[in-house]
């Protein structure tokens, strides 16, 4: 490489959100959007031909004296387990354009802006090799998809968008003066360096750290009894807000464990071992009773992310490989499902202005390439054998039973759970009679919007059915992270 | 004697214009004369105080004026809060006599640079009623303007008050001690016992008082919210901005330079202090619906959090306090400067409504100051923040840390409130007229410092060296 790969992809959607406020034209704002996001997934192509999967150690690091009389450099590197959601959010990014091409209507580029910045802020996030660099993007997130949500959502929007806001920046203060407090005692900030320096924190001061991130990660994740911000945000969000929270944002969060929590405080961990499995299992089975009776496809799928976090930090605290690994590989699967999903649910939107399930029914009988895709989308959601989220389930649920077998049999009822608020969804909008309302609506998809779904559906069969191509990337820094001193 | 008069070259060139500005008065009533002198003044005081300070640090007058680093620092900011506010004041001119407006913003910055060059408690004094003597007419300077007059009467009131606390502390520390110069206090306190002298601890507390009431830290900053809504925006920013980086600074050198041996008992106050009026100001801000009154109670709790630095007694502690002073004073006269922008509608909260729509760059422009206030980053707020942060948990006040982050999080309902209101709510008025080139220099400046800030946020740290 003769370029910076990880500043290039991180800055140069910033780049084009500078360009598209500037352009001062509404007409250009989606081309040069899409030209952004598009090229910023060309730009990011060495990462994947030229990563070393045998290596633990961070990859195409960067370094730069940034506040030197702070001893804090700007540093980039990436290793197997932040890699696959640059991947993912690069991918989504492109797709929410695609799906926001005639949806979004009003203040046009202000709309591809805030969406640039996000792009920017989750990039910056899983690329940070240093908790300073990882906190700023987590922030910079806050204010695109505030406006996102605010501005361009439904009509409980403003109330979703503060909401939003003060949750998570509730939990992230708390983060602010952990790493405060962390910075204090090692000196440094760099993850490696602090891997190194972090028996300097006692017991006790990494209990309380481990308390202040879990404040900021598990209102992102969103982990019980923090979870109430999502479904309001979720469901009044435009569709590419949506997407970007449920593909991106929910993960960022479990991420910070895996990046922060676990290699940092092990201490920490096992004194909340038991709770965190216990708060992820209720989450499972508590989330997916709540999705069960939700009458708006919106919220519906929103709570589903409550219960299928559930599994990803459930899989996390097993602290076994395959959990782990499970973890990963179905904050990728979700990453995609959901993802998926609120773009079926914002392209049909579009065309019925409606999101009750009772004014669907019978779309198959006009749309039924639509019906295909929704249907591919909601087995892999319900964990179908050939389908990702199976693998992925299937990891953390075998794990889970080795920790404590009632948790492994909790998690299968929300699996089973799972599938029935997705089938009985199916069936209420897309089987049966032709709802009267629908009669004569255009429903199927034009190819724009197919083109937006197809990547999405490929990876969705191709991570099924050859979830190694995934796992490989992430055998090694697993398991470097669990030999590290975490796992009991 | 002439030698020592060089210490004191900004100030002569700021006292040197408004004289000037005063007997050119008759001439220059309609131009803008005026502004342009004021503006002239303030760069060529700093240039003057650099110029000063790059042949050595030094103290003069009998050990009474010191120019050293901190004293330049401080100058700086001075000078910017003086030519920035001069800029915003250029829309808000009409019916007030231009000249002696501008002299008495230039007398008033004469006497913040005099405080914070003051080595002697007395010289502290007679800056700090310099300043704030001039700062009483300018508040009450639009005379048929009742809000104003009364909001003037209050603050005169109230400061006239304070400054009684605060000469009878320095007398009570006459009284100990047997002098007013900040190195002879501090030597002679040297052989004394930490806390052994009530009379001491009272003289200590008065002073402390009669700043804090300068700075409006919380119990005393009843007369804040009333003098800045009172006062035309331009003259809030000027207070909000100057009078609160004057008040810190002298607290600063009072706190390091002359009862350093009592920092114990100092940093209980300054504790006291710090954690009411970052939990008044936020929470009593949330209810306003004057975007100046709110911007005063914001300004209260950031005075809190400028006070979080100086609580630990340390030099470090006290570059952090210059740290967040710096980047306040920018953030402050960048939002005050929206504010002077929109005119009438910028007064209210409500007046924000649908801005975004009408004014895509203003409102981005707002939205930056307002999240580098709530201390967001990629904005010099959130260097601020994290240095006087960093200096509390290094104190092991963890406590008071999270205390402070807990009120950001309460500040943050109230400026995304405003944020609210441009983006997400539609606009109820016509689109404000664009403003004039100077307000906009004035603003591009302020933003700069605050992106910039917040991008290399340890720009300041070589700079902001406490003495």
């Amino acid at each position: 490489m003769t370029y910076p790969v990880l500043t290039t992809i991180t800055f140069l959607p910033l780049a084009g959100a500078a360009l598209i406020l500037l352009a001062g034209r509404d007409r250009l704002a989606r081309w040069f959007a899409l030209a952004a996001t598009l090229a910023t997934l060309a730009v990011s192509a060495p990462l994947y031909l030229y990563f070393d999967k045998a290596s633990s150690d961070l990859q195409f690091v960067e370094s730069r004296t940034w506040i030197p009389s702070w001893n804090i450099a700007y540093g980039m590197g990436v290793d197997g387990i932040s890699l696959p959601f640059i991947f993912l959010a690069t991918l989504l990014t492109v797709l929410c354009i695609g799906a926001s091409w005639t949806a979004v209507r009003t203040r046009v580029r202000e709309f591809y802006a805030a969406l640039l910045v996000a792009e920017t802020a989750m990039i910056g996030l899983f690329a940070a090799s240093n908790l300073f660099l990882f906190f700023i993007f987590w922030e910079l997130m806050l204010i695109p998809v505030f406006l996102l949500i605010g501005v361009w959502g439904g009509p409980g929007r403003v109330y979703a968008a503060v909401k939003f806001l003060i949750f998570t920046l509730s939990g992230s203060v708390l983060m602010l003066v952990g790493m405060i407090a962390i910075y204090r005692t090692c000196g440094t900030l760099d993850f490696k360096a602090l891997a190194l320096a972090r028996d300097t924190l006692s017991p006790s001061q990494q209990a309380w750290l481990f308390a202040a991130f879990l404040a900021a990660f598990a209102v992102k994740v969103p982990m019980l009894p923090l979870h109430t911000w999502l479904p309001n945000a979720h469901t009044e969000a435009p569709t590419a807000g949506s997407v970007i929270l449920a593909g991106i944002l929910l993960k960022m969060g479990a991420y910070g464990f895996l990046r922060v929590s676990l290699p940092l405080l092990p201490h920490g961990v096992q004194l909340f071992l038991k709770p965190m499995l216990v708060i992820s299992v209720a989450a499972i089975v508590y989330g997916a009773y709540v999705t069960l009776v939700q009458t708006d496809v919106k919220r519906l799928i929103a709570f589903s992310s409550v219960s299928h976090m559930g599994f990803v930090t459930l899989g996390i605290f097993t602290l076994n490989r395959s959990g782990v690994e499970g973890a990963i590989l179905q904050m990728i699967n979700h990453g995609i499902i959901s993802a998926a999903l609120f773009l079926c649910v914002g392209m049909i939107y579009e065309r019925t202005h409606t999101r009750e399930i009772s004014d669907y029914g019978g779309v198959a009988k006009t749309a039924p390439v639509y019906s295909t895709l929704l249907a591919l989308f909601c087995l892999a959601a319900a964990g179908t054998p050939g389908l990702n989220s199976f693998v992925g389930e299937f990891l953390i649920i075998g794990s889970a039973f080795r920790t404590q077998a009632w948790l492994g049999a909790l998690a299968v009822w929300g699996v089973a759970l799972g599938t029935t608020y997705l089938i009985w969804l199916y069936y209420r909008v897309v089987m049966g009679e032709m709802n009267p309302s629908l009669v004569g609506l255009k429903l199927e998809l034009n190819s724009r919007e197919m083109a937006t779904l197809a990547p999405l559906a490929v990876l969705a069969i191709c991570l099924g059915l050859h979830p190694e191509y995934l796992l490989s990337y992430l055998h090694v820094p697993v398991a470097n992270l669990l030999a590290s001193g975490v796992a009991p | 004697m002439m030698s020592d008069l060089i210490l004191v070259v900004p100030e002569l060139i700021l006292v040197g214009m408004s004289l000037v500005l005063l007997l050119a008065a008759r001439r220059i009533q309609g131009t803008r004369v005026a502004a342009f002198g004021t503006v002239l003044a303030a760069v060529a005081a700093v240039l003057g105080s650099s110029w000063v300070l790059s042949l050595g640090a030094k103290t003069g007058f009998g050990g009474i004026i010191t120019l050293d680093n901190y004293t330049q620092f401080f100058n700086v900011l001075i000078a910017a809060t003086l030519a920035l506010a001069t800029l915003l004041s250029v829309k808000s001119l009409e019916g007030i006599p231009r000249a002696e407006y501008h002299a008495l913003l230039l007398l008033a910055a004469t006497g913040m640079m005099i405080a914070v060059s003051a080595f002697d408690l007395l010289v502290l004094y007679l800056g700090l009623e310099l300043m704030t003597l001039c700062s009483y007419i300018l508040v009450g300077i639009r005379v048929d303007n009742p809000t104003s007059n009364e909001a003037a009467l209050k603050y005169f009131l109230l400061g006239s008050f304070a400054s009684a606390l605060l000469i009878y502390g320095i007398s009570l520390t006459y009284g100990v001690t047997g002098t007013t110069s900040f190195a002879t206090i501090a030597s002679t306190l040297s052989g004394h016992e930490a806390g052994s002298n009530v009379l001491l601890l009272v003289a200590m507390g008065l002073v402390a008082a009669g700043l804090a009431f300068k700075i409006a830290a919380v119990p005393l900053h009843s007369w804040a919210p009333d003098a800045y809504q009172g006062a035309s925006a331009p003259i809030a920013a000027f207070l909000a901005a100057g009078s609160k980086a004057v008040g810190l600074a002298a607290l600063g050198r009072v706190c390091l330079a002359a009862y350093h041996s009592e920092a114990q008992a100092l940093s209980v106050v300054l504790t006291g202090l710090a954690g009411l009026s970052i939990i008044v100001g936020s929470v009593i801000a949330l209810s306003q619906t004057d975007m100046k009154r709110m911007l005063a109670y914001s300004s209260i709790s950031h005075a809190g959090y400028a006070l979080l630095g100086l609580i630990a007694g340390t030099s470090e502690g006290v570059s952090a306090m210059m740290t967040y002073v710096f980047f306040y004073v920018f953030m402050t006269l960048g939002t005050f400067g929206i504010v002077v922008a929109l005119g009438d509608r910028g007064e209210s909260v409500e007046g924000y409504r649908g801005l975004a729509a009408q004014r895509p760059g203003t409102a981005m422009l707002m939205l930056v100051f307002l999240m580098s206030l709530t201390g967001i980053p990629p904005t010099a707020g959130f260097a601020a923040k994290f240095v006087v942060i960093l200096s509390v948990v290094r104190g092991g006040h963890i406590g008071l840390a999270i205390l402070a982050v807990a009120c950001s999080v309460v500040s943050a309902f109230f400026y995304m409130r405003v944020a609210v209101n441009m983006y997400m709510n539609e606009a109820q008025e016509p689109a404000p007229s664009h403003f004039p080139k100077a307000v906009f220099a004035a603003l591009a400046v302020a933003a700069l410092v605050t992106l910039i800030g917040g991008i290399t946020p340890g720009s300041l740290a070589l700079w902001a060296v406490s003495p």
